[in-house]
């Protein structure tokens, strides 16, 4: 191997990660599936009145509608995500170094099904207004004008991530929601039809399946990001 | 400001290590995530009660840095952040990946500056409480439901569609065997879900101050 090759593997084996190397030496190209984004944005060091601009970012994400109201609802498979800013790191105590960051960070973590320029840019089409409040104080934020520079700044602070694990089903997210909502009907069915005679059972079962479509996707469904059961249904 | 999100709960933690000591974290992390490594996280699929977890290593080169206009970072140490998604309340969660995981705990954090070791437990608390940072905003795509209710629909409808697709027009004595069958295979799955219980004073607080906010916005 050459020096370039055995450089090249000890990247993607301390950067990257060692999966990356296995499929790499396998050939085995990942699926789409569950992924993690973790990104660092700094926020410019300053303040207008009285009020620091890390002070105004943080103010603005505490305020920002919850659930099916939060604009993270509008962006497609997002599965859960939160934001928050992070003003300095943590002192030990002795003998531990005491240090402190030069910025404020704006931290997201989302957990999103797909690829990564396409749930950026889906970010940046269904959520632009809240994404240009959220940043608007973010170190080169204000050369973003689209969706394209979008995707190229959130890469620019983004960090890979060392392990990613993925707890659930790694299905795209209008699937979960439509099985969350046929497991809550199908529950509720069982209760409400026990003891009936097979013609009368197979009769609500046909009206059951008429009603909620298990193979339509798109409705009736679960509204993301609801805290109560709302359906949709077109 | 909320860790909570229906019956998810975010937990942000960051801390300091020795940036020349963080490749046996990475290391660790890599080997779990190779075939014969991921019985290292056997414990976590057996908690069952996380949605979505991540540790991330930062440098000190790697915190970005986009501008001539902003400072650059002069700290020593990488800084490994980890977020976590899961069902229940912070002490539970705690608990259990002391409980259930204390070796493997050790290993993702192992020579991070002054980690007590996840046993004893008051110790290891306490480490994670002045570590962690809290959420600005939350947002889960599904509040109604844990992870295990995600796995379980996803079983349940699954079964639910193949059998319509082969027993919905059976003659009413086989469908009715058919769908008893279908009922033992997937009795796990059928449950209800609701709104979560109150799991701690905070986020009654939350849920007391929202609701007198749309008491005040719809008056």
């Amino acid at each position: 191997m050459s020096l370039s090759g055995l450089l090249s593997v000890l990247k993607i084996l301390f950067i990257g990660g060692i999966q990356q190397l296995f499929n790499k030496l396998t050939g085995k190209k990942s699926p789409p599936s569950a992924a993690g984004l973790t990104i660092l944005c700094p926020i410019i060091n300053g303040s207008c009145g009285q009020k620091s601009y890390a002070m105004q970012t943080r103010q603005y994400l505490q305020d920002m509608p919850l659930h099916e109201e939060s604009p993270m609802a509008k962006v497609p498979n997002t599965y859960l995500c939160r934001f928050y800013v992070l003003n300095d790191v943590f002192y030990e105590g002795a003998p531990a170094v005491e240090e402190h960051l030069n910025s404020k960070y704006i931290v997201f973590s989302s957990n999103y099904y797909g690829d990564l320029d396409t749930y950026l840019t889906g970010m940046w089409e269904h959520a632009q207004e809240e994404v240009q409040k959220i940043w608007q104080h973010a170190v080169t934020f204000d050369r973003v004008q689209n969706a394209a520079d979008f995707v190229a700044y959130i890469k620019r602070c983004q960090v890979n991530n060392s392990l990613f694990f993925n707890g659930s089903t790694g299905e795209p997210l209008e699937e979960q929601l439509k099985n969350l909502y046929l497991k809550q009907e199908f529950s509720r069915f069982v209760y409400e039809h026990q003891g009936l005679k097979p013609e009368e059972l197979q009769c609500a079962f046909k009206a059951f399946i008429a009603r909620t479509q298990p193979k339509n996707m798109s409705a009736p469904t679960w509204i993301a990001g609801a805290h109560k059961e709302i359906v949709k249904d077109s | 400001m909320s860790n909570i999100a229906g019956k998810s709960y975010a937990m942000n933690v960051v801390t300091p290590a020795k940036w020349y000591l963080t490749w046996l974290n990475k290391l660790f992390f890599g080997f779990v995530q190779l075939p014969g490594g991921a019985a290292y996280l056997k414990g976590l699929l057996t908690l069952s009660l996380i949605h979505y977890a991540r540790w991330a290593i930062v440098s000190p080169k790697q915190f970005p840095h986009l501008d001539p206009s902003q400072p650059k970072e002069t700290i020593k140490y990488s800084y490994m952040f980890f977020f976590s998604n899961f069902n229940g309340s912070w002490a539970q969660y705690v608990d259990s990946f002391h409980t259930a995981i204390p070796g493997g705990l050790d290993l993702f954090w192992t020579k991070n500056v002054k980690y007590p070791k996840s046993v004893p437990l008051q110790p290891f608390h306490a480490y994670i409480t002045y570590n962690q940072v809290w959420t600005n905003h939350y947002y889960n795509a599904y509040p109604l439901a844990s992870s295990n209710d995600v796995k379980n629909a996803q079983h349940l409808s699954g079964k639910l569609r193949a059998f319509n697709d082969v027993h919905s027009n059976d003659d009413p004595q086989d469908f009715q065997q058919a769908y008893n069958a279908l009922l033992l295979e997937v009795q796990g799955a059928i449950s209800i879900m609701e709104p979560t219980p109150i799991i701690s004073l905070s986020a009654q607080a939350v849920e007391e101050r929202l609701s007198h906010e749309s008491e005040v916005n719809s008056a």
